[in-house]
């Protein structure tokens, strides 16, 4: 799978994320979910951005959690099964149309769940890209004229993965002066230290060596396009048409 | 090739001076050594060379600064990557691509090179620095020394006429430097390549320079021969320190040199009778130690004493496993197999504050110890963890280095002081042993005789042991009662640092090389042999 053109991966992750928004079914993001997950599992290999999808994964259900507990206690209620009730908070007049607790109903939770799930999944699949992805092979084939995009791109995502290698050096550090549970602040402020210092190298190493110096880039070895890719691309490609007119 | 005309560099934010005035032309082909404290500005100096200093940092620039007739203020960094290669000090962290091959190639591909010409460059440059066996190798899997030899590789397939190196062997065993130098000095003589390198272990590089910038640190630089560079200067390798103490007429530079200005010495020199350390009981004890990650092996089936009293090196190549090692000794990664204790605890199973009294831990950045805003702040911290008196650890600090103003962001203290910081937070819990990971990386000979002696008064005191992992070898002549070789996972030797230095021409510290056969290994040996002399007449 090495040969895979970098672009491939996120043009099938693209398709699915239209795919699930399209499908607007929990049953058909949790499914998406598994899908990704068993592809990165396999094929993702042992590079330092390759955990990005694990960490999108627990971004997402933190998100999903903290939607469906204020989906719940907030807003508007669906009328149906009660589960328990909660006593309503008292609100200021100028509140008006808000409500905080009162009934909690099957059909309300169901529906954040449902709503949270979809965006976990299109997190996942922006995860699943980048843990697919080598993002150095990705600025070679991006174009010169997005030059301050590609080195961002480069920069952001070689210093996330960075970021994970050197939080658990520093937790490390941290439990060996007797801290076994640092605080947030006390690892994220050398963590933030170190990647800027990183980012701010890796800066330097390509403008000292010519990025971007000359409008048209040659091609050492050109990366083709492959009948795998074709093969990765259509499978997104042919979800989404059958998705689309299951949907129609 | 390279004119500096009456250059200063100030930082905006800084109240200090880098550079005041400096003026200097250096020649084609010549070979050009930077040296000076940490913190002095050699980085700011390699950098204004190519225009990353003031193009990328920021920083006032009066003066001029002229590559092969072009100025620096005129064009971007990136319009001289044909001219001028440099390499950073981290080589890791300037790679822009996965694999060897496709790193070569970058700046080509970015200066729009015709692919034919690319082929033959690459093939080229894999040749000429043996670097053909890893054209296909994922990058993240070479070695220190492989990686510094594709980061000059891809420097140079540009052709360029000027190579700037940046410490270029600080994170390097002693045979991957050697390797490296020796490499740069046959393109200054095969391809008549100019170099301006900075380096701090002047023992590795001074047989190679023909000049040296010694850069003050008040701004002020000097440009001379190396010979009347070092016949004044603070910053000197062992050998110049040896030619100075024994009086000698000239300054020695290489080995052969002095060997030959100090037969006499040797003829009449004796061996320093062995101070054996009285050793009674045993600090840390490792027994059939193994730990592999996958398909690597880290260690197998390690034994390994360190008693109390006693200071230990544990030396060896990149990737031998000295990491693994210290790493299990201080509870932070667990065993395969085997069992280690320390003090009777194992140390998986230390917590808090009885970690902290029984063993402190320098990392190789020992920045990451640190989080505090500010020095004072650290120190305080370190006092509450340890309910000592307040102030106890900043006074301890004090005896350290006493020019650190507690207001300091530990961000901005110079290498040095960093690690005297994250000693004092660390020793003033009092733990009985103390284990270093590569602390003298980056570190100027100031700072490092200053940190042999923190080491040696530690060591003195009852029941305390240090074990240090290191390159470095004379840090280890000079410090450690034992050495522990890993090769490969294994104990290749374990025995005095002075059998085991000895042993092998490449791991022999410069004093040693000059006066072998006498098993003297530092200037102090040389003198305290030279003193029993003309005691006893």
């Amino acid at each position: 799978m090495k040969s895979l053109h970098p672009l491939t991966w996120w043009l099938w992750s693209i398709a699915l994320i239209v795919t699930v928004i399209r499908a607007n079914s929990a049953l058909y993001a949790a499914l998406v979910i598994v899908g990704a997950a068993l592809i990165v599992w396999r094929w993702a290999g042992n590079f330092p951005w390759s955990k990005s999808f694990w960490f999108s994964l627990r971004l997402g259900i933190f998100i999903l959690i903290v939607r469906a507990v204020t989906g719940v206690l907030i807003g508007v209620p669906i009328p149906g099964t009660k589960i328990v009730e909660l006593p309503i908070l008292p609100l200021p007049d100028w509140m008006a149309g808000i409500r905080i607790g009162g009934v909690i109903t099957q059909e309300r939770l169901i529906s954040s769940l449902q709503e949270g799930l979809i965006i976990v999944s299109v997190i996942a699949l922006f995860g699943a890209a980048v843990s697919l992805t080598s993002p150095h092979k990705m600025l070679r084939v991006l174009p010169v004229i997005v030059y301050e995009f590609g080195v961002a791109i480069v920069i952001a995502t070689s210093s996330l993965p960075q970021l994970v290698a050197s939080y658990s050096r520093i937790k490390r550090a941290r439990v060996l002066r007797g801290d076994e549970k640092p605080k947030f602040k006390s690892i994220a402020l050398p963590l933030l230290e170190e990647a800027l210092a990183k980012s701010l190298d890796l800066a330097a190493a390509m403008d000292s060596r010519g990025y971007g110096v000359s409008r048209v880039r040659s091609r050492y070895r050109p990366i083709m396009w492959r009948t795998a890719d074709t093969a990765v691309f259509s499978s997104g490609l042919f979800l989404l048409g059958l998705v689309w007119s299951v949907t129609a | 090739m390279i004119k500096f005309s009456n250059v200063s560099l100030v930082y905006p934010t800084s109240t200090q001076t880098i550079l005041e005035g400096l003026s200097f032309s250096i020649e084609e082909g010549e070979m050009v050594l930077v040296i000076g404290s940490t913190g002095t500005g050699k980085s700011s100096l390699l950098r204004l060379i190519n225009g990353l200093v003031p193009h990328h940092t920021g920083g006032i620039l009066a003066g001029d600064v002229t590559v092969d007739g072009i100025s620096t203020q005129l064009v971007r960094p990136g319009e001289l990557a044909h001219l001028i290669g440099i390499v950073g000090q981290n080589p890791s962290s300037g790679f822009v691509t996965d694999t060897v091959e496709e790193e070569l190639v970058f700046s080509m591909e970015s200066l729009n090179v015709a692919p034919e010409a690319m082929r033959k460059r690459v093939e080229e440059i894999l040749d000429l620095l043996a670097l053909a066996p890893l054209r296909n190798r994922a990058i993240s899997t070479l070695s220190g020394g492989e990686q510094q030899r594709l980061a000059i590789g891809s420097a140079l397939v540009m052709h360029p006429k000027i190579l700037v190196l940046d410490e270029p062997t600080s994170a390097l065993d002693p045979i991957a430097a050697e390797e490296v130098l020796s490499i740069i000095h046959r393109l200054v003589h095969d391809l008549s390549l100019t170099v301006v390198i900075a380096e701090h272990r002047l023992e590795r590089v001074i047989g190679f320079a023909d000049r040296i910038i010694h850069i003050a640190g008040d701004g002020q630089a000097q440009i001379d021969l190396p010979e009347k560079i070092l016949k004044s200067s603070d910053i000197a390798p062992p050998i110049v320190h040896l030619s100075r103490a024994l009086k000698l007429d000239q300054v020695g530079l290489s080995v052969r040199d002095v060997r030959r200005m100090t037969e006499d010495v040797r003829r009449d020199g004796k061996d320093n009778p062995l101070v054996e350390k009285v050793l009674t009981s045993t600090a840390i004890s490792v027994k059939g130690a193994a730990i592999s990650y996958g398909a690597h092996t880290a260690l197998k089936n390690v034994d390994a004493l360190v008693m109390e009293s006693e200071i230990v090196a544990l030396m060896g190549r990149n990737g031998a496993g000295k990491s693994s090692l210290l790493q299990s000794i201080v509870g932070v990664k667990e065993l395969d197999r085997g069992e280690i204790s320390v003090f009777a605890h194992p140390p998986m199973s230390l917590k808090g504050a009885l970690r902290r009294a029984t063993v402190g831990y320098i990392p190789q950045e020992p920045s990451d110890l640190l989080y505090a805003q500010s020095v004072a702040q650290e120190c305080a911290q370190a006092d509450k963890d340890n309910e000592i008196t307040s102030g106890a650890t900043y006074s301890l600090l004090q005896d350290l280095v006493s020019s650190i103003s507690p207001a300091t962001h530990p961000r901005d203290l110079s290498e040095g002081q960093r690690l005297a910081l994250a000693l004092a937070v660390v020793l003033s819990a009092q733990p009985r042993a103390l284990i270093l990971d590569e602390p003298t990386r980056g570190l100027d000979y100031q700072s490092k005789s200053l940190l042999i002696e923190i080491l040696k008064n530690f060591a003195a005191q009852p029941g305390k042991s240090v074990v240090i992992a290191t390159h470095d070898v004379e840090l280890v002549a000079e410090l450690a009662d034992r050495v522990i070789f890993l090769s490969e996972g294994e104990v290749v030797a374990d025995g005095p640092t002075l059998d085991i230095l000895l042993a092998s021409p490449a791991f022999a510290p410069q004093v040693a090389k000059v006066m072998a056969p006498r098993r003297w290994l530092t200037v102090n040996d040389v003198m305290r042999s030279l003193d029993q002399e003309t005691g006893v007449q």
